[in-house]
């Protein structure tokens, strides 16, 4: 069983790979991180462990984030272009690939092998690509429309930001994939820079980007309720946290950044209950799902920000090999 | 669909009547006017035929059980004493204009034709209407009312108005009838929820008629 | 007068026969919540024998924003409605036949060369008046249309300052909540509207893509329905069937919005309750109202009268209300009550399109141009605007009817291509005629009150103005790409005048408090006063007005001057 700690905490050797419970732990993050404010020693982890297994495991966690990070894209997607009839063909895609990168994401959540899964690459490299040619798409699709790149085709048209969270997924995959070969007793690097720095700032500037989004759809909502501004403020609050801890280091800046991580996990999965009670205030509610599933707030998107505080939680594990 | 006009194969907007498309205040409306008594209570016998013969006419309809009964809501409205809110003031009130205008278009018809206006056929019955609606009828049962301004304002409101407030008319052109409290979510171009009557493409007829079956 | 009256016919028609349309709601203390099935709010209530400070006739845009104003300033209130008190959730059928029980169906004589249609597309009678079935519209008048005699030659000009209307529009669509454009296109800026634009349906894209094509801006309507959450409200699930009254609560009409918080600041509101006559004393103050309610006459006193009842009620009142000192009716010494009737040209272009636009889903006007308010290079006097369209089944029928004489075969062709219609519809400003009038019929209504003639011709330039328009937005669906383009020249909605507001009391009934000249407790507060209409839908401006007639008289009240 993974416990908190182990999510929390720097990983441990000796863990052994449990593929058929890796998807339940998934979703049981869930309820674990509701349950991090009662464990407060997780903001203090312990004495350095060993190389190989904080490197596999940030791996293996950077697997937890781009598969809460599918998940978030599969449902929203299905939803969102289930709405758009499936007018276009291309509409699909998204739905594959996310199923795909979701499936690698859980085969490598449960792989502590220090090597890397070629079929799993792949998929995490594809996974990628679709999101950059899924922004153009979506990015065509605003434009296209009477009145080109203005607010009501931003806020209306193809969400610009949606497709960019499938291709972060992708990203961090492949992160994961990097980091599994590094050699034992070499500091991890990712993309020639190092792993720690190069996955924070990475998790920090998909954490802004996904800020704009939620900001966009919120303001479009007119922040009609003050934990509107919940996602606009703790997720990029806690990004500048983790790229502080990245780029000065020390173990104050790191605890900030991690219950910054913390508090962002938390926020995105308060943000699907939040966004179940909108549904709930539409006309209708919940008896009225097939309207008030499509028009109300989408239910599937805030846990993006549990993926990418995982990713964080990752990046600050590496972190702190680093820097002891 | 010879004449290009869209069609909506076996689409019944009543369909929807028990899902969250409807409310009880709308199920509450329609059962009433799908119950209206189809007996004339203020209008004669004889009056009420004209009335139908007029209704058949203005708005063709085919024989069947979705059949609109028209006449039967013109003469509730006459029985309720409705009022659109206004009346012109060549116009005497409702009830009376169409006592009136039923026996100057009966005198009429004899007048032309040799016969009532339930007797003449259809090319003679849109003939005395057509001339109606000119305000070609001069018969002294007019009185001051004129017949276009009758014609106009009665003819073509009452049974029209009454026609289209009708289930049977609406899934005809595929209009969505009653929503709330669910309304729709798609909105652009060709764009169907899937409780929205569906439009039969050429040659995708069938396809059509499930989703309507569906709706 | 008798006291077994039948006041209401409409809930046989409607089908509902609703409890509300029979005996009054608002009453022991209580009134429905409008957001709440079954649901009351508590409701101070006023005695009739002891003097309230304001009795208001009429609870629309201009009535239910004064009486929430007046009470949360402290005064005592009393508003009176004809119409009913809904519960939009519990009350109204998505139906177009059911909800004529929203209109103001009472006995009117129309003549004149273009005699006009009332009822459905004018007059409301339910508590929050014809809001409560108004398309949501929310527009402001361009700052030259309050000065449209010296800045553009026409008309009179109004007793306001533009700005400072302007200051009250903002506070008007602030309190409505108005959904629209983050930036809007014409005029001097103004603050961002309170809640984001709709999304456009296909009947406002086809307006955006002829906008284009003709090199025009177009703009998304700002509209009072929510865009998001409010309170108990809902945002807007685009039904469509605005122009019946919104189930959803989502529109932000007097009767969810100004209405409640009348009740919560400590006004008495009094449903079913029609005003026949003003009462006045010797020395020709108002003293109270007769009203007729649960079959009887009775009288409430006031040391104020507010008349709120739109541009045929309340001239029709202050006629009927006629005394020994006011012989020609009450505030009538300039002879102009029930004069500068002014309604708004309502003409329309529409069109088929090959794909489906399914027109009737969604507020009828998501998109909106108002390019012919702003451009001063045409051949006529006043301006227009024109916007998307989305009629219901029965109201499209009459415009086949209506405007093109159909019927048999030819009509049922053209109704079949509902699905595929699209159109464009103005809103334009008809110039003030003295002739034309509210005056009283040899007739009277089921409360045995002379019932309103309303005779209307139009001018010259409103014979311009339309056809320019029509000539304009044909154009302009064509460059859609809508085929079959055909017109409907003969529509009219909106009404104003009757009550005119002027600075000199020779030529005009009320002054810039909207107070009358010759009676000085009493007020006119409605599209009654306007001197023109402009180029706009008027409800904003009959709300912002009302604002502004509320902080004149708490300015009066202070200086003793009530
Ligand atoms: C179908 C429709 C669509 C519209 N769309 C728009 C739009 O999109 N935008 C826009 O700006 N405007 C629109 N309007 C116009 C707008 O609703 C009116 O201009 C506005 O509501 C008028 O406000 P008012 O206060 O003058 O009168 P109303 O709102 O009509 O209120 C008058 C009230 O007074 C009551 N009353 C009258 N006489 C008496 C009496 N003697 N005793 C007791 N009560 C009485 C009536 O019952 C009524 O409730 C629309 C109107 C209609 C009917
Ligand atoms: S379209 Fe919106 S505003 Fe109009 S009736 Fe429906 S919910 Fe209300």
């Amino acid at each position: 069983m993974i416990s908190l700690p182990d999510l929390l905490m720097p990983s441990r050797s000796g863990r052994d790979a449990r593929a058929r419970r890796a998807l339940a732990t998934l979703s049981r993050q869930a309820s674990a991180l509701r349950s991090a404010p009662r464990v407060p020693a997780v903001l203090a982890p312990k004495g350095p462990p060993a190389a190989k297994s904080v490197v596999v495991g940030s791996a293996q966690k950077l697997n937890q984030a781009s598969g809460v990070l599918a998940f978030s894209v599969l449902t929203d997607s299905a939803l969102e272009h289930y709405r758009g009839s499936f007018r276009n063909r291309a509409m699909f895609t998204p739905l594959v690939v996310s199923t795909l990168a979701l499936a690698a994401s859980v085969h490598g959540t449960a792989d502590d092998r220090p090597d890397v899964h070629v079929a799993r690459d792949v998929v995490f490299g594809l996974t990628a690509l679709t999101g950059l040619i899924g922004t153009g798409f979506h990015v065509y699709n605003v434009g296209s429309r009477q009145g080109g790149y203005r607010w009501l085709n931003f806020f209306y048209r193809a969400p610009i930001g949606a497709p960019m969270a499938i291709a972060i997924s992708g990203v961090l995959g492949n992160m994961s994939e990097r980091l599994r070969r590094t050699p034992r007793g070499t500091p991890p690097t990712l993309y020639g820079l190092d792993a720690g720095k190069a996955l924070s700032l990475f998790t920090a500037l998909s954490l802004a980007g996904t800020t704009g989004e939620a900001w966009l759809l919120h303001f479009r909502g007119n922040f009609q309720n003050p934990f509107m501004y919940t996602p606009v403020t703790i997720p990029p609050a806690s990004g500048a946290l983790l790229a502080d801890a990245a780029l000065r280091g020390g173990a104050s800046r790191r605890s900030a950044a991690r219950a910054g991580m913390i508090a962002t996990a938390l926020a995105g999965l308060a943000g699907t209950g939040f966004h179940m009670r909108g549904v709930a205030r539409m006309m209708g509610g919940w008896r009225n799902w097939t309207q008030n599933l499509l028009d109300g707030p989408p239910i599937p998107t805030p846990p993006a920000f549990t993926g990418l505080a995982l990713a964080g939680l990752a990046a600050l594990d590496l972190l702190e090999r680093r820097d002891d | 669909m010879t004449d290009g006009l869209p069609r909506y194969p076996d689409y019944d907007v009543l369909r929807k009547r028990n899902t969250v498309s409807w409310n009880d205040p709308t199920r509450t409306a329609i059962d009433r006017r799908l119950a209206v008594d189809r007996d004339p209570h203020t209008l004669t016998e004889g009056e009420f035929a004209t009335l139908q013969a007029i209704c058949d006419r203005v708005v063709p309809q085919e024989q069947g059980p979705d059949l609109v009964p028209i006449a039967a809501y013109v003469d509730q409205e006459l029985t309720l004493d409705l009022s659109l809110g206004y009346r012109y003031a060549g116009l005497p009130p409702a009830k009376e204009a169409w006592h009136r205008a039923i026996a100057a278009l009966d005198a009429e018809s004899v007048k032309a034709f040799d016969a009532p206006f339930v007797a003449v056929d259809a090319a003679r019955r849109d003939t005395l209407l057509t001339r109606m609606q000119k305000g070609e009828l001069k018969d002294p049962a007019w009185g001051d009312m004129a017949p276009d301004l009758f014609f106009k304002q009665h003819v073509l409101v009452d049974i029209v108005a009454a026609y289209y407030a009708h289930p049977t008319a609406w899934s005809r052109i595929g209009y969505g009838g009653p929503a709330s409290p669910r309304g729709y979510v798609r909105m652009g171009f060709g764009m169907r929820d899937p409780w929205e009557a569906a439009e039969a493409h050429p040659g995708e007829e069938a396809k059509a008629a499930r989703k309507n079956r569906n709706v | 007068m008798s006291d077994k009256i039948l006041t209401n016919r409409e809930p046989l028609r409607s089908g509902l026969d609703l409890e509300a349309m029979h005996r009054p709601r608002a009453r022991n203390g209580r009134a429905p919540d409008p957001h709440v099935p079954g649901g009351w709010f508590p409701m101070r209530e006023h005695r009739e024998d002891e003097a309230v400070d304001f009795a208001i006739v009429g609870t629309g845009a201009g009535g239910g924003v004064l009486a929430a104003r007046l009470a949360e300033m402290g005064f005592s209130v009393v508003a009176f409605d004809a119409g009913p008190y809904f519960r939009p959730l519990e009350d109204f059928a998505s139906d177009e036949t059911a909800q004529s029980q929203l209109f103001w169906t009472d006995r009117r004589v129309t003549d004149g060369e273009n005699p006009l249609k009332l009822g459905s597309n004018n007059s409301g009678k339910a508590v929050g008046g014809s809001t409560v079935h108004y398309a949501m519209v929310a527009l402001r008048q361009r700052p030259e249309s309050f000065r449209s005699r010296t800045k553009q030659g026409f008309g009179a000009d109004w007793p306001v300052d533009w700005r400072e209307m302007w200051h009250y529009y903002a506070e008007a669509e602030e309190a409505l909540k108005i959904s629209g454009p983050i930036s809007y296109p014409w005029g001097p800026s103004r603050p961002r509207y309170p809640y984001r634009q709709h999304d456009l349906n296909a009947a406002a894209l086809t307006l955006a893509k002829g906008a284009e094509k003709l090199g025009i801006k177009w703009t998304e309507t700002p509209l009072a329905t929510l865009s998001a959450p409010r309170g108990k409200s809902p945002p807007c699930v685009y039904r469509g069937f605005c122009r019946v009254g919104c189930s959803t609560n989502a529109k932000q009409s007097m009767l969810v919005t100004f209405i409640p918080r009348a009740i919560k600041a400590g006004a008495e509101v009094r449903d079913l309750a029609m005003v026949g006559r003003i009462e006045t004393d010797k020395q020709g103050l108002a003293t109270g109202l007769h009203y007729h309610r649960d079959g009887a006459w009775r009288f409430q006193r006031a040391r104020n009268v507010v008349v709120a009842g739109y541009a045929i009620e309340t001239p029709r009142l202050l006629l009927n209300s006629a005394s020994d000192r006011h012989r020609h009716g009450l505030a009538n010494s300039s002879g102009l009550v029930g004069k500068y009737l002014m309604t708004q040209s309502n003409v329309a272009v529409w069109g088929e399109m090959d794909e489906e636009v399914r027109w009737n889903k969604g507020p009828p006007s998501l998109a909106i141009t108002e390019h012919w308010n702003y451009d001063d290079s045409k051949d006529f006097f006043g301006g227009y605007i024109h916007m998307s369209q989305g009629p219901l089944p029965v109201e499209w029928a009459s415009v086949h009817t209506g405007a093109r004489g159909l019927w048999g075969k030819a009509l049922q062709d053209e109704m079949a291509k509902y699905n595929h219609m699209v159109g464009l519809k103005m809103v334009g400003e008809m110039m003030p005629q003295e002739r034309n009038t509210v005056t009283l019929a040899d007739e009277e209504d089921q409360y045995g009150l002379k019932v309103a003639r309303v005779t209307y011709s139009w001018c010259d330039n409103d014979k311009a103005m339309i056809e320019h328009s029509l000539d304009f937005m044909g154009r302009q669906l064509e460059a859609s790409g809508a085929r079959n383009v055909w017109r409907q020249p003969d529509d009219t909605n909106h009404l104003a005048g009757t009550a005119r507001m002027g600075d000199n009391r020779r030529t005009s009934v009320v002054d810039t408090n909207c107070r009358s000249w010759d009676v000085p407790n009493l007020f006119v507060c409605d599209g009654s006063v306007f001197p023109t209409t402009g180029g706009v839908n008027p409800s904003l401006t009959i709300q912002a007005l009302a604002l502004r007639t509320a902080d004149r008289i708490q300015a009066l009240a202070r200086r003793g001057e009530l």
